[in-house]
């Protein structure tokens, strides 16, 4: 099996520490990479999917998270529950979103010293000290012996009231919830986004108490009842009243995530303030990171290939790929003297210039000796910048190209954007059946998730058949049908978002000619 | 344009007999020696894929030649002497300002900042 994706990887998970649950999101696409990274990079155990979140325990430090390449943030998992049951009484709905808080406050705090155990303790500006989270604890004892009493009057009331009584009663609730939003903020809230809005609260953050802001986002049915700025709300004060905390715009000591959905309700502490996606070692970013590397993590590098990409623009992909795997010759061309400076720029500023060679040539007339090359990768700009009728015509040369210069058993790993793959159709021929080695196509050993490509038209195509549990990702066979261009096979292909543009990752290997007819 | 490149680079101008185009001839006028560190896996990895007799004639045109071995030693693998003096040659030599020449149409490909520009233009293409 090749070493490709485990060998950069595996590794001790680190100093262990104590296992601690996580979530990370992944850019739709990417969701079998982030699985199989966080089991072989962290060692993660209990590793579950579920709607755009990868759950997982580990042990590993810091700085070992911090390595995960295809997933875009990271979250210390605080809460995570069924979804908030609805009901038409609003009144209800803010009560349970209270309940995250008021039912397990020792959870919150908990979650809280632990994050703060992982960041080595490291408190911002020294505003808090240690001694602190035992008087917060202290604290909401208080609280809470106060507001399990509260809880029993409220209970009291509600077996005694009838419906439209107790309705008015919760909107007293609500509305004074209300006030003292208002006597504490600046109300300085954002235009909301249609499910995403961030609760900024402007409050002179007392120096021994710990600060925080939440972020809170809501989706699905939720979202048509609430906005995401009065459940913030509901939880900002919740967690004032319940633990002491004040909220603090600027610079708070923590961050909380809360997002709702039909499907769960989860809450979250950032790991860290940048996204994984944004690498340190990237000065001007071309192709997504983190698209980039699960494209060069197919690509089954190990020590001593020669990999080129003959498009290579700002050189993302072989920086991702040198990072991961370094003892490898990484070549990069361009027709484009501004790209091939930037380009130069960044591998000089992420220290890979012993690493990774530039070319001024064009990907049609490579020169190169045929069969010279074990790799090659490259993001397909067309369809962006040029126009598509043109760019048609040249894929068949480019795939011609690359076809030759590389290897029997070479692989070749593209990103298609989707006017193109509309019309990949053309390019590649339907070969004669399949013969015993082709049928290896079926990578699943790993976990790939072989991807369905879904006729583009259709947005909405029910799967043939999944071969993974992994709702909502594309997913196809190449079983009965194979595809491949020359002697080019597909091997597999994977459906991935760009944020506003999506497109696909085409994974193709070079076959003996003598297999094919 | 490190000579572990150079090794893979070949002409592809029209007419060029198949193979003619390899070596590419440097001229150079400008050379930078780095300090890269020793991988002793990578060089021995890469002795096999390169094209030895054009590999000391490249470093010898350079000056770097050294001490090279016109053949390859048996068992070179584990010769760190050897493998240092290969990485050297192979990884710490630049050239950075100069001319690639086709040996058979000797048509000149410019090196500038490291990069050689092997863009043919539309008549020159195969």
């Amino acid at each position: 099996r090749p070493s490709g994706v485990a060998g950069g990887m595996a590794e001790a998970s680190g100093r262990a520490g104590p296992s601690l649950r996580y979530f990370c999101t992944a850019g739709r696409g990417l969701e079998p990479f982030l699985l199989r990274e966080v089991r072989a990079r962290l060692g993660a155990t209990q590793v579950e999917y579920v709607s755009g979140k990868v759950f997982f325990t580990t042990n590993s430090e810091l700085s070992k998270l911090k390595t995960l390449k295809s997933g875009e943030r990271l979250f210390l998992l605080l809460k995570k529950h069924a979804p908030i049951s609805l009901s038409s009484n609003k009144g209800k709905v803010f009560h349970e979103i209270q309940k995250l808080v008021i039912e397990d406050p020792r959870c919150w705090l908990d979650i809280v010293s632990k994050w703060k155990h992982l960041h080595g303790n490291k408190v911002k500006q020294g505003n808090i000290s240690k001694e602190n989270p035992k008087s917060l604890k202290r604290k909401s004892e208080e609280e809470i012996s106060i507001i399990t009493k509260k809880q029993k009057r409220e209970q009291i009331l509600e077996t005694v009231s009838d419906e439209c009584h107790m309705e008015e009663q919760k909107k007293t609730v609500v509305l004074e919830t209300n006030n003292d939003m208002d006597l504490l903020s600046e109300n300085k809230t954002f235009p909301e986004e249609t499910s995403e809005s961030r609760i900024e609260k402007s409050v002179e953050s007392n120096k021994d108490s710990f600060s925080f802001r939440v972020s809170c986002r809501c989706s699905g049915t939720i979202a048509k009842v609430f906005t995401s700025q009065e459940v913030g709300r509901v939880l900002g004060i919740t967690l004032i009243k319940q633990l002491g905390w004040k909220a603090d715009l600027r610079n708070p000591d923590l961050e909380l995530f809360v997002h709702l959905n039909d499907i769960y309700s989860v809450v979250g502490i950032p790991i860290f303030r940048l996204p994984l996606a944004t690498r340190e070692y990237i000065q001007t970013a071309g192709l997504r990171s983190t698209v980039a590397w699960a494209m060069a993590s197919l690509a089954e590098i190990s020590a001593g290939a020669f990999v080129l990409d003959p498009m290579c623009g700002l050189g993302t992909i072989l920086l991702e790929a040198a990072k991961e795997w370094p003892n490898v010759h990484y070549l990069g061309a361009d027709i484009n003297d501004s790209q091939l400076q930037g380009a130069h720029e960044n591998i000089k500023s992420a220290g890979l210039m012993d690493k990774i060679e530039l070319l001024k040539a064009s990907v049609i007339a490579l020169p190169l000796p045929s069969e010279s090359v074990d790799i090659v990768i490259s993001d397909i700009p067309f369809g962006k910048k040029f126009k598509i009728t043109k760019d048609i015509k040249l894929l068949p040369n480019i795939l011609r190209e690359m076809e030759r210069v590389l290897h029997v058993g070479g692989t070749v790993v593209l990103l298609v954007s989707q006017d193109l793959h509309k019309h990949i159709g053309g390019c590649i021929s339907n070969c004669v059946e399949s013969d015993a080695s082709l049928n290896a196509t079926s990578d699943n050993k790993n976990g790939a998730a072989v991807v369905k490509d879904l006729n583009p038209k259709e947005k909405n195509g029910s799967p043939r058949s999944i071969s993974s549990s992994i709702q909502g990702v594309e997913t196809e066979h190449f079983n009965n049908k194979i595809t491949c261009f020359g002697s080019l096979a597909v091997v597999e292909s994977y459906g991935v978002s760009l944020g506003k543009t999506d497109a696909f990752i085409y994974k193709y290997r070079k076959i003996p000619a003598a297999g094919m007819q | 344009m490190k000579l572990l490149t150079h090794n893979m680079l070949t002409s592809h101008v029209r007419g060029v007999r198949p193979g003619g185009g390899f070596p590419l001839r440097i001229q150079a006028t400008e050379v930078k020696v780095n300090n890269v560190d020793f991988n002793q896996e990578f060089v021995a990895r890469m002795i096999p894929k390169v094209e030895w007799g054009a590999l000391l004639e490249a470093a010898e045109s350079l000056g770097h030649l050294s001490d090279l071995p016109h053949q390859l030693p048996p068992e070179y693998e584990n010769n760190e002497d050897f493998l240092r003096k290969v990485h050297h040659v192979l990884l710490e030599v630049e050239v950075m300002e100069g001319i690639l020449k086709c040996p058979d149409s000797g048509r000149e490909f410019p090196i500038t900042k490291g990069i050689p520009n092997m863009l043919l233009s539309e008549e020159e293409e195969t």
